[in-house]
């Protein structure tokens, strides 16, 4: 009798081991988050345009009917980012997501310079190598320090009926996405 | 000998098996934690970022998406109406209030997976703050309903449950500002068909 409640002990410790091990793993092991899917279609720097009916299910689409969106896979430990596009559509906003395709940073149209995209994401290595010395071509770019070193730059544009339906693909299908090695 | 096997495949089976049920147990059934609600609507916003707890992010893992982030906006959804009945596309509803400060909002009808409802005709379920029309005052009303509304309609097909969403871009709301004290749009039943 004292062998089966230790034995019973034991189980119900092993299931709060194993509770954990699966709750903390889990999101290491999904198939289904952003990183996964965009991988699968997707080159590192590749924009793609989130097309409802050519990638309807293998990309997450955002389900909102008015928003558009574009997105690129970067690899930081191959330089810095720099992200940029052209043209004029009513609201844009970025996200950076991680390899799990958590939201790490986001920054909209308002935070920039009259409205341009034009970012350069780093790591704090790469921040201070910047820093440390002048860089004239880097114009009016906006630097983004994160610790993220692999991850997702997903844009965001709001398209308001189907006359905006143009200028949001030129602004989609224009934006670039770069490494810029670090010299 | 016998005892000691049965005794070890006891251990393994409650540990592997407890562990494994009280899992999916948290994740399929327990509510999420870490939620801001105002009237009928709810919305997360720490799930998808670093911030949340490690329930919300496994079940974030396993339903994948791309979450809005705080400089971006916010989402709230609705199940219920304002009385807490749960929203159906056979019924009419009219949707009315305050709506907090945002550049702008969408607004649309889901099914319970969260895809937007299928149109009816050429008309989306969907509506954006700059297309509402509006009172002398600044406020609106906007009809849900499976039958033509005059004013602003939104228009729902088929029947059964829905969600609406309602989606702030460019808000104090999502970066954390006085989430408590928030005031969103009533939803009023106001028939049902059959």
């Amino acid at each position: 009798m004292a062998r089966l409640s230790y034995a019973l002990l034991l189980g119900l410790v092993g299931a709060g081991i194993v509770h954990l091990a699966i709750l903390f793993l889990l999101p290491s092991y999904s198939v289904r988050d952003a990183w996964t899917r965009l991988s699968a279609v997707a080159a590192p720097y590749d924009t793609v345009r989130f097309d409802r009916e050519k990638l309807a299910g293998k990309v997450p689409i955002p389900a909102d009917p008015f928003i558009e969106a574009a997105a690129c896979r970067f690899d930081l430990s191959r330089g810095s980012l720099h992200v940029h596009g052209e043209g004029s559509v009513p609201f844009w906003s970025m996200s950076l997501y991680d390899h799990q395709g958590l939201n790490v940073f986001s920054i909209s149209d308002r935070a920039t310079p009259d409205g341009t995209l034009d970012f350069i994401v780093l790591t704090p290595a790469q921040m201070q190598h910047v820093r440390s010395r002048f860089a004239p071509d880097l114009g009016q770019s906006v630097f983004i320090e994160t610790d993220v070193e692999e991850g997702i730059v997903l844009l965001r544009v709001f398209v308001p009926d189907e006359t905006w339906e143009g200028a949001a693909t030129v602004f989609l299908d224009g934006i670039s996405c770069e490494p810029r090695p670090l010299d | 000998m016998l005892k000691t096997l049965f005794l070890t495949l006891l251990v393994l089976t409650i540990a592997v098996g407890g562990g494994a049920a009280s899992v999916w147990v948290m994740l399929e059934e327990a509510g999420p934690v870490g939620a801001v609600s105002a009237g009928p609507w709810t919305a997360f916003p720490s799930a998808g970022t670093r911030e949340a707890d490690p329930y919300s992010r496994a079940r974030f893992a396993r339903r994948g998406g791309v979450p809005l982030g705080p400089s971006e906006g916010i989402t709230f959804t609705a199940g219920r109406d304002s009385n807490g009945r749960g929203l159906r596309r056979e019924c009419a509803y009219r949707i009315a209030g305050a709506m907090p400060a945002s550049r702008f909002w969408t607004f649309y009808a889901a099914g319970p997976e969260g895809a937007l409802l299928p149109p009816f005709k050429r008309r989306r379920a969907a509506l954006h703050s700059q297309m509402v029309l509006r009172q002398s005052d600044n406020s609106f009303s906007i009809a849900v309903s499976r039958h033509p509304m005059p004013s602003n309609w939104l228009a729902v097909t088929g029947e059964g449950p829905m969600q609406l969403v309602l989606t702030l871009f460019d808000t104090p709301v999502a970066s954390g500002a006085r989430v408590d004290e928030l005031s969103l749009p009533r939803i009023t039943r106001t028939a049902c068909d059959g």
